[in-house]
């Protein structure tokens, strides 16, 4: 299904991954459950056979879930819930919802009590993560995951079940940072929005089967120019519509690193092998950068941002402020400020689930790099 | 404050403002005394400090002084020129603006040493913490993480585990910080004045099951200042017993916010108040025979705590269950509770755009509570604080068809 994908498939899959997953799941009798950003561990789910599907928005109209939420309430979360209630309604067997902020924690009480499906569990990552009792809480809640999911799946953890789902993820994630490291030098064999749909469609189609296609892919890649390419650091938390990319790589902008979610934040992910998994998976999640936007640590994020900007000798940073974000919406304007001080050229691109029309980012793409040439 | 104003006021209104006032004195004069000033949440363990001799001081409390005084549009814009968005909590605007401005209807609060954010409140708050801690240089913000108290007993109990290990870790700060042993004798003491002002502030509450009801909402919110901010306290105790004692009073000689014959409407509150509408809000509705009872907002103080389990566990296990962080059916559970108890035929469903942690469950709230009441509900979109997004007219009208409805359902009492 999708172990013989070229990059234009890639690209058509990143878009509306969900045709694809149903005929999986038709074809292989499995069941698919959906999470949302940042925290579930996915290896966990994927031990039980079960297909974990990130939800990532969706870009079509929105019918029902305004009626449930403020209007101002972050547009991911709203475009989420939008796909589950109107869009792909019968596709997920069930959901493990991450609760990182207000907004993911009250979610999910509406998605449980408005989307139909056999089974709902929240998973209670930390909201601290500089002390002991955060990894001793990460531990406890993959243990009641686990048990969680053999309830539901009535089926037992076998003892290489999670090691080898850990060796398929970590395999997902070592073959997308060669890919990431050859379009860095390479820019012209592979583009920004194909580069970012193997990272974003990573987080949601059979990584064992993907990984077929990720390496014939990166065997396929020839070196090509990066004359006239300006290379700039992406940061935030995700960046959509995919279309996005499309324009920094019409406008000849080479995303040489970044910090987002579908991302380096994703790829950071490697879970060690060790006797003990589950420790080496809340390991990891302590040991990725920014895995949440609500641990706010800009001076880091700053420093972070900074060091990538030096070290790949980058031209500017371009921030994506998805709307409603209200974990970005109270850092940004510190961020703002220490770049500005810093002298990085930074530039904020504003994200709406269900924008369609693109022309405007362009503009201001285009404003900014004259603004920086130059430099 | 005139003459005729200062000889008008009621004991537990004198009581309160010399606590207030006293309070203040005592957190201006800390630095002095080489105390900690801790700014914490409204809903946070304020016990901890309280036994370690720690001011705790309430950003959220000062900001409310500004938005009762019809302050928050003007110091919320001024903040949005800083650029942070129109979408963020009134409060915490309203506070920003007084960080770079230093305006403000009172005296003002002392600048913080520490912070301490429990999230069982919001997560807001955190954010908002996080930003005042980062231009203080980095002064120490202590998290208190309350994960949502999911209706699940095992995952509870492990939930509260996690939440003791926490407050053994806010100790451990504190100790570090005021190079002094923390006193769990001093902890059990304050407790017990925490749980003594706690029953009687829930007394006080309840006092609006009588018909006709001696308080209305505007009141609860007045009288609950003092059990945010000076909660484990003898003071808080006294301050509590006073009120209950005027307001008993009152239930013994009648005396309604409304007079029994009048009282048609008594209703139920979603979300924190609209500040700068208050005595508009309670003039408009008691026009129509209506009075707000109560809200699970007021509610979140009322505390339980069991003095004969440990302080740590005891506290854990109540910050972790208010209202804001249990899971919205036993939210509604808790509403219905109150709909029962109190006698209500209405109510008003506030989307709070400041506060998105209590109004995401708004809608949902809404459906649930009309549909197992039978009860009809106004929701209206405004802001707590910030006066630009609030529609006069189209607020009266909704409210003047509500009654109507409530009519036409045979709705209203007498």
């Amino acid at each position: 299904m999708w172990e013989d994908m070229s990059l234009e498939d890639v690209v058509r899959c990143a878009s509306d991954p969900y045709p694809s997953i149903r005929e999986w799941k038709r074809k292989s009798g499995k069941k698919v459950i959906g999470t949302t950003f940042a925290d579930v561990p996915e290896e966990v789910i994927q031990a039980f056979d079960i297909l974990p599907v990130t939800l990532m928005g969706t870009t079509k109209p929105l019918k029902r879930a305004q009626a449930l939420l403020p209007d101002n309430a972050c547009s991911l979360a709203r475009s989420n819930l939008e796909l589950v209630l109107s869009y792909e309604t019968d596709l997920f067997d069930g959901f493990v919802l991450p609760q990182v902020c207000d907004t993911t924690q009250h979610m999910s009480d509406i998605w449980r009590i408005n989307v139909k499906a056999d089974y709902f569990e929240s998973f209670l990552a930390p909201r601290q993560v500089d002390r002991p009792s955060a990894k001793y809480w990460v531990r406890k809640e993959i243990d009641r995951l686990i048990d969680s999911l053999k309830n539901f799946s009535g089926k037992d953890l076998g003892p290489t079940d999670l090691k080898r789902s850990v060796e398929i993820h970590n395999e997902n994630k070592r073959l997308l940072k060669e890919i990431y490291s050859i379009k860095n030098e390479n820019p012209s064999s592979v583009s920004s929005k194909e580069f970012f749909s193997m990272v974003k469609i990573s987080q949601q189609v059979d990584k064992g089967e993907f990984n077929r296609s990720l390496k014939k892919i990166k065997d396929s890649l020839k070196p090509g120019k990066k004359e006239g390419y300006i290379d700039v650091i992406l940061c935030g938390i995700t960046c959509e519509p995919i279309e996005i990319y499309g324009l920094f790589d019409e406008l000849k902008l080479n995303v040489i690193a970044d910090n987002l979610l579908i991302g380096s934040r994703y790829l950071e992910g490697e879970v060690e092998d060790g006797e003990d998994l589950i420790d080496k998976l809340t390991e990891r999640h302590f040991k990725r950068g920014f895995f949440s936007p609500i641990h706010g640590n800009v001076f880091a994020e700053f420093e972070q941002i900074k060091k990538l900007y030096k070290e790949k000798n980058a031209k500017a940073v371009i921030y994506v402020h998805i709307e409603f974000c209200e974990s970005q919406e109270y850092d940004l304007p510190d961020l703002k400020r220490m770049m500005k001080q810093e002298g990085i050229p930074m530039h904020v691109i504003e994200t709406e689930y269900q924008t369609t029309s693109l022309s405007h980012i362009r503009t201001r793409l285009q404003a900014f790099i004259e603004s920086i040439k130059g430099i | 404050m005139s003459e005729k104003q200062k000889k008008e006021m009621t004991k537990s209104q004198i009581l309160s403002k010399e606590i207030t006032e006293e309070y203040l004195e005592e957190a201006f004069r800390a630095k002095k005394e080489g105390r900690i000033v801790c700014y914490t949440t409204a809903i946070s363990p304020v016990e901890i400090l309280v036994a370690h001799d720690i001011i705790p001081i309430y950003p959220e409390n000062h900001s409310v002084a500004n938005l009762v005084a019809k302050k928050g549009a003007e110091m919320c814009s001024f903040v949005e020129g800083l650029g942070y968005s129109s979408h963020l909590c009134a409060y915490a605007r309203c506070d920003l603006a007084y960080r770079a401005t230093g305006r403000t209807v009172t005296r003002g609060i002392p600048e913080p040493d520490m912070f301490l954010a429990c999230n069982a409140q919001c997560f807001t708050l955190t954010k908002w913490f996080e930003v005042l801690s980062r231009k203080g240089g980095g002064l120490p913000l202590f998290v208190f993480d309350t994960p949502q108290y999911i209706r699940d007993r095992r995952a509870r109990e492990e939930i509260v585990k996690y939440c003791v290990m926490q407050l053994k870790e806010l100790i451990a700060l504190i100790e570090d910080l005021t190079k002094r042993k923390f006193d769990y004798d001093r902890l059990r003491e304050v407790l017990k004045y925490s749980r003594e002002a706690s029953l009687l502030y829930r007394r006080f509450l309840d006092m609006a099951q009588y018909k006709p009801s001696p308080i209305s909402i505007f009141d609860a919110l007045i009288g609950m200042a003092i059990t945010v901010y000076r909660r484990g306290t003898p003071q808080c105790v006294e301050y509590y017993r006073t009120l209950c004692d005027e307001i008993q009073e009152k239930v013994e000689k009648g005396i309604g916010v409304l007079p029994k014959e009048k009282e048609r409407f008594r209703l139920y509150w979603e979300n924190l108040p609209i500040w700068y509408k208050f005595s508009d809000h309670a003039k408009l509705l008691s026009s129509y025979g209506a009075v707000i009872l109560t809200s699970l907002y007021v509610h979140a103080w009322s505390f339980e705590f069991d003095l004969d389990k440990d302080p740590l566990y005891t506290l854990s296990e109540n910050y972790v269950s208010r209202f804001s962080n249990v899971t919205l059916e036993e939210r509604v559970d808790m509403a219905l509770e109150l709909f029962e108890r109190y006698s209500l035929n209405g109510m008003l469903m506030f989307m709070n755009r400041s506060c998105k942690a209590v109004s995401f469950a708004v809608p949902t709230l809404k459906e649930i509570l009309t549909k197992r009441t039978g009860i009809p509900a106004l929701v209206f979109e405004s802001d707590m604080g910030d006066q630009r997004f609030y529609s006069e007219t189209q607020i009266r009208t909704r409210i003047e068809a509500y009654f109507e409805t409530l009519e036409k359902l045979n709705l209203a009492r007498g």
